[in-house]
């Protein structure tokens, strides 16, 4: 209960701390090229090493729910995928139990 | 009578509000989902309220509810918080151009309610009026507006998410936990700035995999991340030497 307070408190210090430093830090010298590359890829090199372990199940309901998905969020909004993913995953995992 | 909305003020606010709705709708299945997650993970509904309130950060919430344990790691769900959440330091960047007006303490509180949506709406809003009236400024009440619907959509709907979980049942079964990379798939897609741009998530990407697979833990996302991070790095070395 403390450490779920505790940790909490402490991520939103962290994306605080990303919201006000571009600020502070920038708003009176330019980035440079090679740190902004650097920041603009971080984001999807976290985003996608958090979901690898969907792309690990060794399920094939689960492999191919994801191509679906992958498939859906490539041309469709947020919505579209959440419940593209969702039902494919569903379905599949019920027709194939392995 | 003067309402609110009769000010010019007030009619700022409405606009930023109206403008924001569509949003504010789309947030509401991300924020069931997170909120009974989060409580099928062990968290209180009120600390999913507690979590959402403070942060208001969707990816980073997704994220670490994915990595939650009890007791949670908080070292790493506090380094990854950071790391996805970096974006949020190029956003501030372009916008400080358009709160230079501001005192440093309204900046601060502005920048509090910076998420990807308002980011987005409030620089386009801003651009705009720099090009019609010349003045290279924020309107802080249509972005306020902006803000306060998004920010108390995500808030309310995690926390009736929270509330709901327990009698959603076995999520897994239901296919509900693919909501977590399809959410991650869309914001990606929405960061898609071609191929060679995205190596360095397939390097994340294979890292994170092998290392899932090999050793135990989560020390995937921090080995993913690392390498990607590293290619990136590589790569800017090679086409821009500064």
């Amino acid at each position: 209960m403390l450490m779920t307070c505790l940790t909490i408190v402490v991520m939103a210090l962290m994306t605080y701390l990303t919201r006000i430093a571009g600020y502070l830090v920038f708003r009176n010298i330019e980035m440079g090229q090679r740190t902004r590359q650097v920041m603009e890829a971080a984001p999807g090199c976290v985003l996608i090493a958090v979901i690898a372990p969907h792309f690990a199940t060794g399920r094939l309901a689960d492999v191919l729910a994801l191509a679906i998905t992958i498939a859906v969020a490539s041309r469709f909004p947020l919505l579209v995928t959440v419940l593209a993913g969702v039902a494919s995953a569903g379905i599949l995992r019920w027709l194939l139990p392995l | 009578m003067g309402t609110a909305s009769d000010t010019p003020r007030g009619r700022e606010v409405m606009r930023g509000l109206k403008n924001s709705v569509a949003m504010q709708i789309g947030f509401i299945p991300f924020a069931l989902v997170l909120g009974a997650q989060a409580v099928q993970k062990g968290l209180h509904p009120a600390e999913v309220s507690l979590m959402t309130g403070l942060n208001f950060a969707g990816g980073s919430e997704f994220a670490a509810i994915a990595l939650w344990t009890s007791p949670p790691h908080l070292l790493l769900i506090a380094a990854i918080t950071l790391l996805i959440n970096s974006r949020h330091v190029l956003m501030g960047a372009a916008l400080a151009p358009f709160i230079r007006h501001l005192s440093k303490r309204k900046a601060l509180a502005v920048l509090f309610f910076m998420c990807d949506e308002s980011w987005a709406m409030a620089l386009a809003d801003a651009r705009k009026r720099t090009a019609t009236q010349g003045r290279q400024a924020l309107s802080v009440p249509y972005y306020a507006g902006v803000s306060a619907g998004l920010y108390l959509s995500w808030v309310i709907f995690t926390t009736i998410g929270g509330l709901l979980g327990p009698i959603m049942g076995d999520v897994h079964a239901l296919g509900f936990d693919m909501a977590f990379p399809a959410v991650f798939l869309v914001l990606i897609r929405g960061m898609w700035k071609g191929m060679r741009a995205a190596i360095p998530w397939g390097i994340s990407l294979g890292v994170a995999i092998l290392t899932y697979l090999f050793i135990p833990g989560s020390w995937y996302v921090a080995s993913g991340a690392c390498a990607g991070l590293l290619t990136a790095w590589l790569m800017a070395k090679e086409s821009a030497p500064c």
